[in-house]
């Protein structure tokens, strides 16, 4: 799974290539598309706001799980 | 035989402590008929211990009786004076005297009581000492057993710090090449601290404020008190084993100096630099400065600043996106105008010999420069853009490309249509 800190990576990787002195024009265009594509994606995560918050509990057996804190 | 005369002292009759442990009432004329008891067979015989040399108590005796009369005489009191004669000694425990001017006392501080006292005290340090008054029977001599020390100016915390940065320092945990740099967008903040202190709810308002996308991970652990620097490790143990965290934030709000003093505790320290991903240490005030703070990859001055470190908010992620978008758009109409002069200039070199191939990659040019034309205005396409493409996911960007009744999916912004060629196409040139 790509994470947004990948994509932003990507971006950067995609205008920097563009940026970039005699960029083929059909590699310029596949390079526009990934970067949209990327760009609409990053926006949805964006879009998704909202923090949620747990407490890691360890279990008898050492494996962990995550439980909604009462409060 | 009759009993001595008891002394007087100037402490109340009550008060006096029963030497040997013989009642008030054997000194009282015997009862008519008294029972006949091994001690008042002794006394019978013998005399009252220690009365005349025939009953003579032993040294034992004599100095144990002086450790219950002195134990009893003292509650366990607070004395001021200058360390002096200090050893620690080799079975751990620590020997040295207080002393003033005139006076000096033998004093100890067992093993099992020193992890309450902050540094082993120094020669000539002037301290306020907590302990009972005792008789060390085997040498006679009496000695002050101390639970806890206050030197003036706090010293000794401020030993125990240079002891412990010492430590740390010797063994490169301080250095700055160590510091790792945070996580830019991190998902998970793992939060360790107390689970209903003021720091967790400082950082649970920060995150919602800026409306960051995070997922915070709370590992309790007491952050005062004595069993603080353990949790606080096994905290941060229990956070390598789970693995699941992107950046990890360990504090608590302010408060007393005391109660802060965990995170100056070497076994936290080195816990917080043993940890796998970067950390955060947000302890107390802004002017406070834990050894934490020293070891931690970023120093927060407080637990809201942690989580501001920590996070991004919703601006500044669109406020991103957005340069970038727009970056890569002229990037991209640079690109097309600079292929286009290039081959502009190929192409009046070489129109005298009526070169058809460089008309027709002209064309081309014109054909991919229109598709990147209708693409570039960036605001544009993430407000209204679709792409079509068939099921194996290829870009249908011609009409060659689409055939009768062919099914295939328009992807806009925020998903995917499903789609079928529903009439007959039409080129649009």
């Amino acid at each position: 799974m790509t994470t947004f800190e990948q994509r932003l990576a990507r971006l950067e990787e995609i205008a920097a290539e563009l940026d970039g002195e005699q960029v083929d024009l059909s590699r310029a265009l596949e390079l526009f598309e990934e970067g949209i594509e990327n760009l609409r994606a990053a926006s949805e995560e964006v879009a998704r706001a909202g923090a949620r918050v747990q407490r890691l509990v360890e279990r008898a057996d050492g494996s962990f799980e995550l439980d909604e804190p009462n409060e | 035989m009759t009993p001595p005369r008891r002394r007087t002292t100037r402490r109340a009759e009550s008060a006096e402590p029963d030497l040997f442990g013989l009642t008030p009432a054997t000194h009282a004329p015997p009862p008519p008929e008294p029972p006949r008891s091994y001690i008042s067979e002794f006394i019978e015989q013998v005399g009252y211990p220690g009365e005349s040399a025939r009953s003579a108590v032993t040294v034992s005796m004599l100095t144990e009786t002086a450790r219950d009369v002195i134990e009893g005489a003292f509650v366990p009191i607070w004395v001021r004076g200058e360390i002096s004669d200090f050893k620690a000694h080799r079975n751990g425990h620590w020997y040295f005297c207080l002393r003033d001017r005139n006076a000096l006392v033998r004093c100890v501080v067992w093993n099992r009581d020193q992890f309450r006292i902050p540094a082993a005290p120094d020669n000539g340090m002037q301290v306020a000492a907590f302990g009972r008054l005792t008789v060390y029977a085997s040498r006679g001599e009496m000695q002050f057993t101390i639970a806890r020390i206050e030197a003036d100016g706090d010293g000794l915390r401020r030993k125990a710090l240079e002891i412990t940065r010492a430590r740390l320092e010797a063994d490169g945990l301080l250095a700055l090449e160590r510091k790792r740099p945070l996580p830019r967008f991190p998902r998970v903040i793992a939060v360790v601290t107390s689970p209903d202190g003021a720091a967790l709810h400082d950082i649970k308002a920060v995150v919602r404020r800026r409306a960051a996308n995070v997922h915070l991970v709370v590992v309790a652990a007491a952050v005062q008190g004595t069993s603080a620097p353990e949790e606080l490790c096994f905290a941060l143990d229990q956070i390598n084993r789970w693995g699941g965290a992107d950046v990890v934030i360990v504090g608590r709000g302010g408060g007393a100096h005391e109660d802060l003093w965990a995170f100056n505790d070497e076994r936290v320290a080195r816990a917080v630099a043993a940890c796998g991903v970067p950390t955060i240490s947000a302890v107390g005030h802004e002017i406070d400065i834990s050894i934490c703070d020293l070891v931690a990859d970023y120093r927060a001055p407080t637990p809201s600043a942690a989580a501001e470190a920590a996070t991004r908010s919703q601006a500044e992620l669109r406020r991103e996106l957005a340069q970038l978008s727009s970056r890569m758009a002229s990037a991209a109409r640079a690109s097309v105008r600079s292929s286009a002069d290039r081959l502009r200039h190929l192409a009046r070199d070489v129109a005298a010999a009526g070169n058809d191939h460089v008309l027709s990659r002209r064309t081309q040019l014109e054909t991919i420069a229109g598709r990147l034309h209708a693409l570039s205005p960036v605001a544009t396409l993430a407000r209204g853009y679709a792409v079509a493409r068939d099921k194996d996911g290829a870009t249908l960007d011609s009409i060659a490309a689409f055939r009768d009744r062919m099914p295939f999916e328009l992807v806009v912004r925020d998903g995917v249509v499903p789609a079928k060629v529903s009439g007959p196409r039409r080129g649009s040139r």
